[in-house]
């Protein structure tokens, strides 16, 4: 009856997560005075202990908990990611909450169960599993997005999240349900074919819903509109966290169904085809018109989302799915570095509560900070997508896919949306390197908890663009592991 | 294969000196300075032994290296250059090194930044000229559009940051559209060599399965590329960017911009658009007649822009415009005498358009305008600079025993093999060429000294002759004994002609022209590549040329 | 299928219908036969036969909420022991420890809130400085 040992050693980092969260939430209010440093060595030190400990999982690949889960190279990539994002966002907001004035262990307890949702999203086998962990990563971070609670903007993006994304977990609860009419099974694996001739349309109609709820999650268009208004209420790290974490999951849970559940491919591909067109191209336009930062990197992350739905496509379409599987992987481990790096930098740079976030702000900051100007101009054209950056690799390989899968138009209007893209990016170059200064307020301090995590995502940013043999040789195992269709 | 790596050594110099740059504390800035020259002149330096090392007559790539980079993907650290891209990679380290030199004092602030851009851009440009995998290529070909991007941004003068934006925008949108040609290639050439074969992005690999492409994907792939090249040449309708970027960039930028950035395009345009002309006879001449309309059209336009020019620096932009005119000219008459006279073309254009906006820079320096209407009479207080400038104008209007010349006169003669129109054409811009660079220098230089505040300016001081002089020498030498140039370009132009063009070699005109057909060509090679191979060459060609099935190169090959 | 479907749920949609239709039909009967005769006072929300003092629709205190909060989390909670009970035998010790886990899970969050001063109806000063 007792789950066997392997089994709980998959879910290791998982475990991890949630102990250290409930730890957390239990000595806070037992500690005083000088407790910040305690709570955040501890979040960290569980954030890196689950991303250590995702090597039970990686070497003791199989399905657990009868079926619910599945081990496999694919959920262990994702679960790096969402691991390496939690462990960097829970550094980086350290000097963001204290200056803030709202440094709570409850944040960093929430940041590691969103985490934990994450990660049962990237290893769900099996529909419930998924769902729990939707709503687990979803409703921490609703809270965390109005964490800032005394600012009126905190507590509308809370609001807002909370309720667009309520509804998107409906609809995608109602999806699992006609699934489970049309095929009498909410496990993957076994829907295969719909086990009642006559229900064809019950199970395009729940992988349909399915899609729009997990497209709220993603940011794709038609359901991208709460993005802007969320990401610019949130506080930053939170933002951060947001941008790349959920979203990673999200995208891997979408990755997982497509790849198991034959009639998903077909079905969803010109859904597909048309969201990535149309996310692209809502986000850049949109995005060109921003004077917030935020707004911009918020208008941003909906593009990067239309460009990793490309390689969604590809994958849909083609029968060398690893190929797209593989891209949307390695986009989402170059996209996650790259854009946490984008908005902790901006968290850092904002100012006491936020008040310094115009673009106009950042007027010759290569001159106030050279080094912090560089590193956020790196990110920026990682974002671009200029060679020997990651963003650069993570769009070769896209394209890659989508011409391999014959999607050329698609991988034009990527090439289009490039170019588009780069009119904004480079607007906030110009505003950094090519004006000069006139702020009245000194330069923000770069705490080094801050530049540590900057190091390591602009680290990972030359890496991941100079030699991707590596993760892309992960990322193509992950989306080998997959039960192929 | 032993494998050098001077190659390697050239390219990286440059960024060694980037990365030194870094860690220079930024309150000595003239340590900044003295290590970005350092860094500039060694780059030219470890680039000399090219010149002796580098064995003319040898047909392929030379001073090959070739690592594993990205094998899932089959990218390559592939390097390697032949004649055409040695000559242009030793302009680059030689304008390289004097345009470094040249900023001594003409940039001021944050000079830690720029030197680290320039020392970045150079091995950018250096490595466009010698990847050898279309992969290494593209990421050279974009990375080199951010420092210049930083350069004119952040250095230029008045509209920069519109000027900056232009070029970063023109520059992007072509090289996006390139990158999908690139992967179209490289999946066709993959179908095509069969399913056993790897995928890869060698450049030579992938360019030689383009022939099996069907004429449709031919004439796709053609226009792909020419987009990306054409911006940066760039080519008549989509000149609108230099202008304004040559104009607003500090003077070294300008400088490298038309010395170097330009003749990526060019040179992107016969090592790629070549190849990948269609087969089909009819859609190759389509095409080609496209291109040499846009060539002539951009030669006669750029010119008459000129003449309008009140701006010294954006008149020498849009001459630009005109010479590159004759680069593609010469490029797409598919002949041996115009892309050999395209390619020294090039480096002449580099030579003087460089010296040229040297020039520029040295009177900026002085009295901070470009109008030409501030100067006049400048002869006599500048006698010197007024002689240097002179042999500038004179070796960009292509007067004979100067560089200029030499380049044009060879893009005619191989224009004028194909069409007598286009050549007419071509030469009227020579004509207006003459005519706005001699009116540009009469109303500079000649005449009383109008403004009083040209009275007294310096005559050129010892740094400004260093970045001038050799360039004059240079110009000189092309001018008066181009035949080493010649000699390094004859093997590559030949290969690429037989290639795209093989009906060339054996048709009446070349013969008039006295063209070596292809066996004879070889032979030529062989005798003169070493002594130890001499008596095989001498015994071998009758065993080929039996076999040959074109008695005419046998003859002529025997009579020679 | 679809008649099977109708069949197996036909007894509990007449049993909804006669329901709904019980009570409408006794509402709108005792509407039309009864007798009317509103005044001022009959027509006030009702208040435990005091005359209201003000708007009903006034701010409560957030301490109501957060019981109610805290007394569905707890509630909700107390469900799942249901199921469990009746299982119970079958589960035997894994049955046991799993509980266990779930209810330590609780126990910690009830730890949490107690030492949050979510219990306390009327916290100290001091208290209320360390909830914000």
């Amino acid at each position: 009856m007792f789950p066997p040992r392997q089994d709980v050693l998959r879910l290791m980092p998982e475990i991890i997560l949630s102990l250290s969260g409930i730890l957390l939430m239990l000595i806070e209010p037992f500690l005083s005075g000088a407790r910040r440093t305690l709570i955040v060595t501890l979040a960290a030190l569980g954030s890196g202990l689950a991303l250590v400990s995702t090597i039970y999982p990686a070497t003791l690949p199989g399905t657990a908990f009868s079926g619910l889960l599945r081990i496999d190279g694919f959920s262990v990539f994702v679960h790096v990611v969402v691991e390496a994002v939690a462990f960097l966002v829970i550094i980086g907001s350290a000097d963001y909450l204290d200056r803030e004035k709202i440094q709570h262990g409850e944040y960093y307890a929430l940041v590691l169960f969103a985490t934990v949702g994450m990660c049962v999203m990237a290893g769900a086998a099996e529909l419930m599993t998924a769902f729990v962990g939707l709503e687990t990563s979803s409703i921490s971070t609703y809270i965390l997005a109005g964490y800032r609670r005394d600012v009126p903007r905190s507590n509308e993006s809370a609001m807002k999240y909370f309720l667009l994304g309520s509804f998107a977990t409906a609809f995608f609860l109602y999806g699992i349900a006609l699934l489970y009419g049309a095929t009498g099974t909410t496990q993957l694996a076994r829907m295969t074919f719909p086990t009642t001739p006559g229900r064809e349309r019950l199970l395009d109609l729940g992988l349909g819903l399915m899609l729009v709820g997990l497209a709220f999650k993603i940011a794709a268009a038609p359901f991208q509109l709460w993005t802007p208004d969320v990401y610019e209420g949130a506080p930053t790290p939170v933002t951060a966290l947001m941008a790349s974490g959920p979203k990673a999951a999200a995208f891997a849970l979408l990755l997982r169904i497509l790849a198991t559940v034959g009639a998903a491919g077909t079905f969803w591909f010109w859904a597909l085809w048309v969201s990535a067109a149309l996310t692209m191209f809502v986000g850049n336009l949109a995005a060109i018109a921003q004077s917030n930062v935020k707004r911009m990197l918020a208008y941003s992350s909906i593009s990067h989302a239309g460009y990793i739905l490309v390689a969604l496509a590809a994958a849909a379409a083609s029968d060398q799915v690893e190929l797209g599987v593989a891209a949307v992987l390695y986009y989402l481990a170059v996209y996650a570095l790259m854009k946490l790096g984008a908005f902790i930098f901006v968290s850092q740079l904002g100012g006491e509560s936020e008040r310094h976030m115009e673009i106009d702000d950042f007027r010759g900051l290569a001159v106030r900070q050279p080094v912090a100007a560089a590193c956020f101009a790196l990110f920026l054209l990682s974002l671009l997508g200029l060679p020997v950056t990651s963003g650069f690799l993570g769009k070769f390989y896209i394209f890659n896919a989508a011409l391999a899968s014959r999607l050329i138009w698609l991988a034009v209007l990527l090439a289009i949306n490039t170019v588009i893209a780069a009119f904004y990016y480079l607007r906030v170059i110009v505003v950094m390197y090519m004006r000069q200064p006139n702020q009245t307020w000194p330069p923000a301090p770069m705490p080094w908890a801050v530049t540590f995590v900057l190091s390591i995502a602009a680290a990972g940013t030359f890496y991941l663009g100079l030699f991707p043999g590596r993760v892309m040789a992960l990322a193509t195992q992950a989306a080998l592991s997959l039960p192929g269709r | 294969m032993n494998q050098t790596h001077i190659l390697s050594w050239i390219l990286f110099t440059p960024l060694i000196g980037a990365i030194v740059l870094l860690f220079v504390p930024r309150q000595l800035d003239n340590a900044q300075r003295v290590i970005g020259n350092v860094f500039g002149f060694l780059g030219l330096a470890v680039s000399l032994p090219l010149i002796w090392r580098f064995q003319i007559g040898t047909p392929g790539y030379q001073f090959r290296e070739n690592y594993d980079w990205i094998p899932s993907i089959g990218a390559h650290y592939s390097l390697g250059i032949d004649g055409i891209s040695f000559l242009l990679v030793m302009l680059t380290t030689i304008l390289g090194a004097i345009s470094i030199l040249s900023s001594w004092s003409a940039i001021q602030n944050r000079k830690k930044e720029y030197y680290i851009l320039f020392l970045l851009l150079q091995t950018g440009m250096l490595g466009v000229f010698m990847a050898l995998d279309f992969f290494l290529f593209y990421l050279f070909w974009e990375v080199m559009l951010v420092p210049m991007y930083f350069l004119i941004g952040v250095w230029g003068s008045d509209r920069r940051l519109y000027a900056a934006i232009k070029f970063f925008l023109y520059t992007l949108a072509g090289s996006v559209l390139m990158l999908l040609a690139i992967l179209a290639l490289y999946y066709r050439a993959h179908e095509v060599a069969g399913a056993g074969a790897a995928y890869t992005f060698d450049i030579p690999t992938s360019l030689g399965a383009v022939p099996q492409f069907s004429t449709t994907l031919q004439r796709i792939l053609f226009w792909g590329f020419f987009f990306a090249f054409a911006i940066k040449v760039p080519m008549f309708p989509f000149h609108t960017w230099l202008p304004d970027a040559h104009t607003e960039a500090p003077t070294a930028g300008s400088v490298i911009l038309a010395g170097v950035l330009l003749k990526m395009g060019t040179y992107g345009f016969i090592r790629f658009s070549l190849p990948l002309l269609p087969t089909d006879a009819v859609a190759r001449q389509h095409i080609i007649n496209i291109l040499m309309v846009l060539s002539v059209v951009g030669i006669i336009y750029g010119a008459l822009v000129c003449l309008m020019q009140k701006d010294m620096k954006k008149l020498i932009a849009y001459s630009s415009v005109s010479h590159l005119g004759f680069c593609t000219l010469g490029i797409f008459a598919l002949n041996p005498h115009g892309v050999s006279g395209s390619v020294i073309q090039q480096i002449n254009h580099g030579i003087s358009t460089g010296a040229l906006f040297l020039i520029v820079g040295v009177l900026y320096e002085r009295r901070h305008t470009r109008m030409i209407s501030e100067y006049g009479g400048l002869s006599t207080p500048m006698p010197n600079f007024a002689a240097i400038y002179l042999i500038a104008t004179l070796s960009s209007l292509g007067l004979p025993l100067l560089n200029g010349f030499i380049g044009e006169f060879t893009i005619l003669s191989g224009v004028f093999q194909v069409s007598l129109r286009w050549t007419a054409w071509a030469v009227v811009g020579i004509v207006l060429g003459a005519a706005y660079l001699l009116w540009l220098y009469q109303r500079v230089m000649f005449g009383p000294v109008t403004n009083p505040m040209n009275e007294h300016l310096p005559d050129l001081n010892m740094r400004e002759y260093a970045t001038l002089v050799p360039l004059m020498l240079l110009a000189f030498w092309i001018g008066i004994y181009p035949k080493p140039l010649f000699r390094v370009l004859d093997v590559p132009v030949r290969q690429i002609v037989e290639q795209v063009n093989p009906g060339y070699y054996n048709s009446a005109t070349a013969q008039r022209w006295g063209e070596k057909p292809p066996v004879a060509a070889a032979n030529d090679a062989a005798r003169t590549e070493s002594d130890s191979t001499k008596a095989l060459a001498a015994s071998a060609p009758p065993a080929i040329i039996a076999a040959s099935s074109e008695p005419i190169a046998v003859n002529t090959a025997e009579k020679r | 299928m679809s008649g099977n479907l109708a069949q197996a749920y036909a007894p509990l949609l007449i049993h909804l219908l006669v329901a709904l239709g019980l009570s409408a039909i006794l509402l709108i009967l005792s509407s039309l036969i009864g007798q009317h005769r509103p005044t001022r006072e009959k027509m006030q929300p009702y208040e435990c036969g005091i005359t209201p003092v003000g708007d009903a629709r006034e701010p409560f205190d957030v301490k109501f909420y957060l019981v109610a909060m805290v007394f569905i989390l707890f509630d909700v909670e107390a469900v799942f022991l249901y199921p469990w009970a009746y299982v119970f035998r079958e589960l035997r010790w894994f049955g046991f420890t799993e509980m266990l886990l779930y209810i330590l899970i609780l126990l910690a969050g009830y730890v949490y809130l107690w030492k949050k001063g979510a219990l306390d109806w009327n916290p100290s000063k001091t208290q209320r400085d360390r909830q914000t």
